[in-house]
């Protein structure tokens, strides 16, 4: 059997993990986007000064951690 | 014959002292109800965790009046965030386990490459400190205000629920408090009610700490704001 046709499962199985973990890494930079959307409204609601800054900069941080895992996920999967 | 006492005409000097004493209390009255004025309250700073603080500094919310001072900041307990907490720890742990699972099962996972493994487990981490921070969040924006003039009660649930409501501190009826079972009154923890004529929900603050101590200042408040001269 040629080793090709062999690896052609596990090649297609890899190519749909890639597609299936983007999907699910772009959905989850939307989640992450209307949650920093939410905290900065709430946070005009009531406003913390000596907290709020810590929960905004936690919100961006995994929003710019998701974005930088998927175009990872982009390049290197 | 030298003279031994010569008394001062009357009615020049000593009225003129007895004004000046006058003027000098009322100035100095004055000077103490400034510096009192001016003397900084004993104001909390409230923190990340802060749960129950009296006269918090720092905290202002939308509509606040210019005169308006918070006097009461409320959130959950935080023993009350414990749950989810333990939950995500043990979401954290879990992969650890992985191996040993799958080879009691003698299975196993490795027929891709490391790297889809690697950002699998990025990504999973990931979701692992979303789930802290939208509890976390959560319970960071569920307060409950009391100012001089009225209460605010701030919910905030799922990311996508947010209900605001406030009622003025002459309109509120009656305050109680509840405190079953034995861990909440371990820790001090319980739910304040509220009763507001004619609202359709009661004002409830949820897991409050310190629950006897909340109701006792908003019944003084109530008492103060229901006097005829207020």
């Amino acid at each position: 059997m040629n080793p090709i046709t062999k690896l052609l499962p596990l090649i297609q199985l890899g190519f749909f993990i890639k597609i299936g973990f983007l999907t699910a890494d772009l959905l989850f930079i939307v989640f992450l986007a209307i949650a920093l959307r939410q905290v900065f409204s709430m946070n005009k609601i009531v406003d913390e000064s000596n907290s709020s800054s810590f929960i905004k900069t936690a919100a961006i941080l995994l929003l710019v951690i998701g974005i930088s895992l998927f175009l990872t996920a982009l390049v290197i999967l | 014959m030298p003279d031994i006492f010569i008394a001062e005409p009357k009615g020049e000097v000593v009225p003129k002292e007895t004004k000046t004493t006058f003027e000098e209390r009322a100035i100095s009255k004055q000077k103490l109800f400034s510096d009192e004025e001016s003397l900084p309250e004993s104001r909390n700073p409230v923190h990340l965790f802060s749960a129950f603080k009296k006269n918090p500094d720092g905290v202002t919310f939308r509509d606040q009046e210019k005169n308006e001072k918070i006097l009461l900041f409320i959130r959950r307990s935080f023993i009350t965030n414990i749950k989810w907490i333990l939950i995500g720890l043990l979401l954290a742990i879990l992969p650890l386990f992985l191996p040993l699972f799958l080879k009691s099962l003698q299975a196993s996972l490795l027929f891709l490459p490391i790297k889809f493994y690697l950002m699998l487990g990025i990504f999973y981490y990931l979701f692992v400190a979303t789930f802290w921070y939208i509890n976390f969040v959560t319970w960071y924006f569920n307060i409950d205000l009391v100012t001089d003039k009225r209460i605010v009660d701030i919910n905030f649930s799922n990311l996508v629920y947010k209900d605001i409501a406030t009622t003025e501190l002459s309109f509120v009826h009656d305050v109680s408090f509840s405190q079953v079972g034995a861990i909440r009154t371990f820790f001090d923890y319980g739910t304040v009610l509220i009763q507001v004529p004619g609202a359709t929900d009661a004002f409830i603050f949820e897991s409050s700490p310190q629950p006897e101590n909340a109701v006792q200042i908003l019944d003084s408040l109530i008492r103060k704001k229901n006097e005829p001269d207020n």
